[in-house]
């Protein structure tokens, strides 16, 4: 039973009612993956390598205007758009961690699985942007993650390394990983905890009953993709 | 691959916890290092502030600590506002303050910033010891949120001159008059963690909590409001009136007595029609407050920055006396520490005394008042007279490139220290910073370099620390200092469990009278200019800062001027436009972005950008609005940053954003 318990499906659910939109996300999210910043002409041009982004949606009219957040990275599909139209397989679904990983070292760089993402949640290296970290800054960079080059796609993985070490660490101590131990870099900063993850195979874990509130939904649900990402509506504009 | 490298580092990271001073609110870290580096900044799960949470700045820290154009050893300046420089040793730095501490004691000032106690409180003995004037202490954010208007609204109405807690997350009702507490409003972080309390449904029958937000901009704040309201800006406290008269009407007025002759003489519906909001919709949050339990009211800093400030401070404190929330679950806390911040007037007063002629030697340390200062202030010119100015900054910004010496402090994740935490909870709690890398550079803690100089009784900069801790140290359980500390240091701070709720309140001082701002001449806008992420904007030399898009506009790296589209239309400006902006005090020029949740009379600029000097990441990037704002003030001192208006002027140039809703295309215009 141990055995299986470690080989967990990982899932997020992101309650939008708490979600203030504050992007604190991103910025968490940039600093544990070694994502570049690309400057401002080449964000301007949508080179922007973001994994995580706060969609912002204004609905109605002023003064009866409002806007929506909602932070969408890779939802880490069952059925992956992006993985049948790599011809290298560098982006492939891990059987263990049932997320989908991207392998940089094989990636030649065709962009054929962003332009088949629907929720445009990969980014492209451009121009080798992480060799233009001057020194000393290069000092913060997660030892953990591998620092990409120019050619390759790269995309949220879950903080697949905080998984490895939760388990490691699990392993080690001859235990089971425990509910919440293992949080990626995101949800362990956001304010308001809008974001929960954890082990969707465990139906008492925090995530899984959060997944059955009845305000989930999915992102593009008709597309059959299964994500592991389940989005909980704001109550004050969709109703309870 | 079946193991990816990167999932078999040799090695262990080493955990620190230190507080984030990047914003006065005084958040707990945990910093991850590994072999001797900073890697990441992560929340303290026991801080009573955040809870193990964070916000973006904290988050950068480490691009602060690791940025390459900080400063890297003592430093003369050749000439003032010119970038060539001189070495000097540690030795001759300290001679050089050592002589200025020993000339005549009322010529030689210090300004600090909001972020270091422990080095405000050593300057603050030094200048007692010494019979120095007492250091002005101010910042940015303090001017924005009009820090010392609440501390004195909050001694008149609940007998405490100190910063007041607002239960959030206890409460089922908030109002929100101009406060921004998702972003940066006295401690964002413990608001926000506040905030999804206060919206999630408890157990067993906790009702979701409902936040309705009064401000002419939709900040992000109002952007998770069940209900935003554009007012006139200034009409806040009228506002409130209103309320309280409506209330009083239905008798839904909790503690009537010492506000019910004030609210009797208020003319509603002439507030309704000068603050741009229907007497329907006044009436229907009358309603709202008299059906909730446990309503909030939160006196902003959209609301205190006016000529009518403290007034509104006031009237916005005293409907929280009238629904008797004080010292109630849900309602407002005096906090335990002191408040030690300085108003605008402080400040005004030194430059006085700089212009006359009368400071000899000016110490800057942890502010930028040549950003952060309207110009129309004249600090610059004051500078000019002053024969002797010594910065410790970290960092290169405007006011260091016109110091004759820089001393660099250590950056503030190198450095010993301790925040009193004034804002996030009502506990009392102190969080104890420490080194959490060995110093990169050849800087010196500041407190140090003052030991060394004046000669007071002190080893170092942590026998200070200790002993100015002995009064929290006795209030420990710790048998012994040296206890203490260690624990100190290894939680992160001091904090007790139980906070104060017994105070004296007394509305009947609260002068209750209605005070309308004049209205807008024909063709001039209010102007609201606000903080962002970069905070006082010492962010903007954080790349990643930058690149974080603005949550409402997503625009990155730049600054952006926010119209209304009804008024760009009449005034013939579109999306990316550079207009002009004229006030009495000067004039910038800035991108237009169009806003849809702004009020038509109304234009807003976000403030943190446009530096001179403070690196390759934030030179010469958009425009410091600064130079918009009038120097009037309010009757507790601050400035009345809200009372500015302006001309917007087409230029007929153009320049692109960089926007992240451009390239996911959610906007559906580009």
């Amino acid at each position: 039973m141990a055995e299986e318990k470690q080989t967990g499906r990982w899932g997020m659910v992101i309650d939008l009612d708490v979600c203030t939109g504050c992007n604190a996300c991103v910025t968490a999210c940039a600093m544990e993956n070694n994502i570049p910043w690309v400057g401002e002409e080449d964000a301007g041009y949508g080179r922007g390598m973001h994994w995580i982004r706060v969609q912002r949606y204004w609905e109605g009219e002023y003064p009866e205007v409002s806007p929506h957040y909602q932070p969408v990275m890779c939802q880490q599909c069952g059925r992956a758009p992006c993985e049948p139209v790599c011809p290298v397989f560098a982006t492939v679904h891990s059987e263990e961690q049932q997320i989908n990983l991207q392998v940089y070292n094989r990636c030649i760089g065709t962009r054929y699985c962003a332009n088949n993402c629907p929720y445009i949640a990969r980014s492209f290296n451009w121009f080798d942007y992480s060799q233009q970290i001057p020194t000393p800054m290069n000092y913060y960079l997660n030892p953990n993650v591998t620092v990409r080059r120019r050619g390759v796609m790269e995309k949220c993985t879950f903080c697949v390394q905080r998984i490895y070490e939760g388990q490691e660490r699990a392993k080690a101590e001859g235990r089971v990983v425990q509910d919440g131990e293992i949080v990626p870099a995101c949800a362990q900063a956001c304010p308001t905890d809008a974001i929960i993850f954890g082990d969707l195979s465990d139906p008492e874990s925090r995530v899984s009953k959060a997944a059955r509130n009845q305000r989930r939904y999915t992102l593009l649900e008709e597309l059959g993709t299964e994500p592991k990402v389940t989005y909980l509506k704001g109550e004050g504009t969709y109703g309870g | 691959y079946t193991d990816m490298p990167e999932y078999s580092q040799i090695g262990k990271s080493t955990y620190y916890a230190t507080t984030c001073r990047e914003c006065p609110a005084g958040c707990g870290i945990i910093m991850r290092t590994f072999e001797g580096r900073a890697i990441k900044a992560e929340g303290n799960p026991a801080h009573p502030v955040n809870r193990g949470k964070l916000c973006s700045r904290g988050l950068t820290a480490v691009q602060g600590l690791y940025n390459p154009d900080r400063y890297k050893a003592p430093l003369r300046r050749i000439k003032r506002g010119e970038a060539a420089t001189e070495a000097l040793s540690w030795d001759q730095a300290i001679e050089v303050v050592r002589s200025a501490l020993n000339g005549n004691p009322q010529r030689v000032a210090f300004y600090l910033g909001l972020n270091h106690d422990h080095l405000f409180d050593f300057v603050t003995e030094l200048a007692q010891t010494k019979g120095m004037p007492a250091p002005v202490r101010f910042g940015a954010l303090g001017m924005f949120e009009a820090r010392a208007t609440l501390v004195e609204a909050t001694r008149q109405v609940l007998g405490k001159a100190t910063f007041p807690f607002f239960d959030l997350a206890g409460a089922d009702l908030v109002l929100s008059f101009g406060a921004n507490f998702l972003e940066t409003w006295l401690s964002p972080v413990a608001y926000s963690r506040a905030f999804g309390d206060f919206r999630r449904r408890g157990q067993p029958l906790k009702k979701r909590g409902y936040l309705v937000v009064l401000e002419p901009r939709l900040s992000l704040t109002a952007g998770s409001a069940d209900e935003w309201y554009s007012i006139v800006p200034g009409t806040e406290g009228a506002v409130a009136m209103a309320l309280g008269k409506l209330l009083l009407e239905s008798g839904a007025l909790r503690m009537p007595v010492a506000v019910e002759a004030g609210y009797r003489s208020v003319n509603v519906e002439a507030v309704a029609q000068a603050a741009g909001i229907s007497l329907e919709k006044l009436q229907h949050l009358a309603q709202l407050i008299a059906q909730a339990e446990r309503p909030l009211f939160l006196p902003g800093g959209g609301a205190l920055g006016h000529t009518f400030g403290l007034e509104n401070a006031l009237q916005i404190l005293a409907l929280n006396v009238a629904m008797g929330r004080v010292g109630q679950p849900g309602g407002v806390f005096l906090i335990a520490g002191e408040e030690k911040a300085d108003s605008f007037a402080s400040v005004q007063s030194l430059i006085q005394r700089m212009q006359a002629g009368e400071v000899d030697t000016l110490f800057v340390h942890g502010a930028n008042p040549l950003f952060e200062l309207p110009q129309s202030l004249g600090f610059e010119q004051a500078l000019s007279k002053v024969k002797q100015v010594i910065s410790f900054a970290t960092f290169p910004d405007e006011t260091s490139l016109f110091a004759d010496y820089i001393f660099p402090d250590h950056s503030p994740l190198e450095g010993f220290g301790y925040t009193r935490i004034l804002t996030g909870t009502a506990q009392f709690a102190v969080s104890s910073a420490q080194p959490v890398v060995v110093p990169l550079y050849d800087t010196r803690a500041t407190v140090d370099v003052l030991i060394a100089a004046s000669g007071l009784p002190y080893t170092d900069e942590v026998d200070f620390i200790q002993r100015s801790l002995q009064p929290v140290f006795a209030r420990s359980d710790a048998p012994e200092l040296a206890t203490f500390w260690a624990r100190f240091l290894q939680q992160g701070g001091y904090w007790e469990e139980t906070r104060q709720t017994s105070m004296a309140m007394d509305a009947s001082t609260v002068p209750l009278k209605v005070l309308l701002p004049e209205a807008v001449e024909e063709k001039t806008f209010h102007l609201m200019v606000y903080p962002t992420q970069m905070g006082d904007g010492s962010g903007a030399n954080r790349p990643w800062l930058q690149e974080t898009p603005d949550p409402m506009t997503t625009v990155m790296w730049n600054t952006w001027v926010e119209i209304n589209p009804k008024t760009a239309e009449e005034l013939g400006i579109h999306n990316d436009d550079i207009v002009r902006l004229v006030s009495s005090a000067g004039q910038i020029e800035a991108v237009a972005y169009l806003y849809p949740a702004i009020r038509p009379d109304t234009v807003a600029i976000p403030f943190g950008q446009g530096h001179t000097a403070l690196g390759r990441f934030a030179e010469g990037r958009g425009v410091n609005p600064v130079v918009l704002l009038q120097t009037q003030t309010n009757a507790a001192g601050d400035l009345a940053v809200g009372d500015t208006r302006v001309r917007i002027e087409p230029t007929g140039k153009r320049r692109p954003l960089a926007r992240l809703e451009s390239r996911s295309g959610v906007y559906g215009e580009h």
